[in-house]
């Protein structure tokens, strides 16, 4: 077994006297394509917002590289390499596509607390975002302003931002929600693309989609963990199919 | 380019009163143009970072209040002092005020940026040491030369102009565009985004200051007026009405509400109206302010 790059330890977060996330412990190992699947409510989002520092544990503790990251915030936890996308196409609307990667490309400069230097002489800055943009297929659209691509479209940019900030882990919220087949398959395709030599932790409802990609999975129900494993025994699981009861799983 | 050429023109022929030696034009035209540098230094925080401030005319009066404590109290009016000390004076209260109010998002920051410009005006405005309502003449002006206070003011307006543009092409400004845009994804990105607004309503309100500083050197007298959210009101409005965003609109603004104010109080006592009603028609009519009659479809 590889060395766990992020570890969540009985992370819990209370909502009031709701428990969204209750007593989780993941081990995500390095260079692994780790799924978390549950029905809606089960906390998904919430174990992402808490990974990724956007939302506080009340409970527990979160271990990046063996190092207590639970307190970080969102901008130090992306400066130590993890990178996110979100449920909703998260850009800057009124950016062109290549000033949005630029953005995220630039944000690995060791500092941005630059004056005088015109930003466009960070030659290293621009192969980064042009990197980034290439590989979801976007170098065509890099003068188009990010509001006004397709939906499609907008997730790969969101993908294409979070690559240019060269993430060791990636936390992918949903990449497939509200896409159509086409568009769907395009993203699948290229996930798979940015999975090698990475980490990802992907929080999807598509389960075609999850099992042909994850290299494990675990089961979020209530809050808790029901069961974590490979693709094919998730998929085999009793209590998995109780779970998810009336729902079908292909 | 048609619109750095216009500018560069408008700013020769600013520049060019100056030979006349017009006692008038001097006053007028030196009082308006600290009125650009006050609106492009507050366009850096409405305009490019979304971050909309009421204590502008706070920065601007303290560095006022600085140089006439400086000059009344200590006896030193030498520029290459008194400028660096009351743009100090300006940039260390606006680390103060900025770090605190900064805490707050939103309608909460404006409304705590308010709170801290009152609190200043009234300081100035009771107590009798500090000149109480009255205000300070500053006895001893570090140039007492009017073309040559026209001059300087003329030189500091460039200055800032170029500065800023300098700034808002840098990393730095790129990543203001980004906090304006989406404040949120920035910190997932990586960028402390506090930090950043930060530096930059310290930027903004040291060059309020320099307004201030200018402002007394011209007059000679300052006042608690100068320092109420009014002022900061008045520049806020002088932002949107050329075009928040741009750094020349708010320039433009600026010029226009002069000449408005300085004729339209010959036509009418209620020349305020006039100004009430132009910004209702530009806010209507021209959302992107007097600079959207310049823009095709340019951008910065």
């Amino acid at each position: 077994m590889s060395e766990a790059l992020l570890e969540a330890r009985g992370l819990t977060r209370r909502f009031g006297a709701l428990a969204a996330v209750n007593g989780v412990s993941i081990a995500f190992e390095e260079g692994r394509v780790h799924a978390l699947i549950g029905p809606n409510g089960a906390g998904k989002s919430t174990f992402l917002n808490l990974l990724s520092g956007e939302l506080r544990a009340t409970s527990g503790e979160v271990r990046l590289r063996g190092e207590d990251v639970t307190q970080a915030t969102p901008d130090r936890l992306s400066r130590l390499g993890i990178g996110r996308t979100y449920q909703t196409a998260n850009l800057f609307p009124e950016l062109s596509c290549s000033g949005c990667v630029w953005l995220a490309a630039q944000s690995r400069l060791r500092t941005s607390m630059v004056f005088l230097r015109p930003a466009e002489r960070y030659a290293e800055v621009g192969q980064r975002a042009a990197r980034a943009l290439q590989a979801c297929g976007l170098s065509a659209r890099g003068g188009d302003i990010a509001g006004q691509l397709s939906y499609g479209e907008q997730r790969q940019l969101e993908i294409a931002m979070t690559l240019a900030t060269e993430p060791a882990l990636l936390l992918l919220d949903e990449p497939l929600a509200g896409l159509g087949p086409d568009e769907a398959e395009r993203v699948v395709d290229l996930i798979r693309q940015v999975a090698r030599g990475r980490t990802v932790i992907l929080v999807e409802h598509d389960m075609e989609a999850v099992f042909s990609i994850a290299d494990a999975v675990t089961v979020l129900v209530d809050g808790r963990v029901l069961e974590t494993g490979s693709p094919q025994q998730v998929r085999q699981s009793a209590a998995v199919r109780e779970a998810y009861l009336g729902e079908e799983i292909p | 380019m048609k619109g750095r050429v216009l500018l560069l023109a408008g700013a020769a022929a600013l520049g060019a009163i100056a030979f006349s030696g017009d006692r008038f034009w001097l006053q007028f035209l030196g009082k308006a143009m600290i009125g650009c540098i006050l609106a492009i230094s507050l366009d850096l925080l409405v305009g490019f970072t979304g971050l909309v401030s009421l204590a502008h005319s706070a920065f601007f009066g303290l560095s006022a209040y600085a140089l006439a404590g400086l000059t009344n109290g200590l006896g030193w009016s030498n520029p290459l002092v008194t400028l660096p000390l009351c743009l100090l004076a300006a940039a260390a209260a606006a680390l103060l005020i900025g770090w605190l109010s900064l805490r707050a998002t939103g309608v909460y920051f404006i409304m705590v940026t308010l709170a801290f410009t009152q609190m200043l005006f009234y300081l100035f405005n009771d107590a009798p040491a500090l000149g109480g309502s009255d205000g300070l003449y500053v006895q001893d002006r570090p140039i007492s030369s009017r073309t040559a206070s026209y001059v300087l003011i003329w030189c500091a307006l460039l200055l800032v102009y170029v500065l800023l543009s300098r700034i808002l092409r840098a990393p730095y400004g790129r990543v203001l565009e980004g906090i304006r845009g989406n404040e949120q994804r920035m910190r997932s990105l990586g960028y402390p985004t506090r930090r950043y607004k930060l530096v930059a309503f310290v930027i903004a309100s040291a060059l309020a200051g320099l307004a201030g500083y200018l402002d007394a050197t011209l007059y000679g007298f300052v006042n608690p007026a100068q320092l109420g959210w009014r002022q900061s009101g008045l520049v806020l409005v002088t932002v949107l009405l050329g075009g928040k965003g741009t750094l020349y609109g708010p320039a433009l603004g600026a010029l226009l509400l002069a000449f408005i104010e300085h004729y339209g109080e010959r036509v009418t006592e209620h020349w305020n109206a006039l100004i009430a009603a132009l910004v209702i028609a530009v806010v209507l009519f021209l959302p992107r302010g007097l600079a959207g009659l310049f823009q095709r479809s340019a951008r910065v």
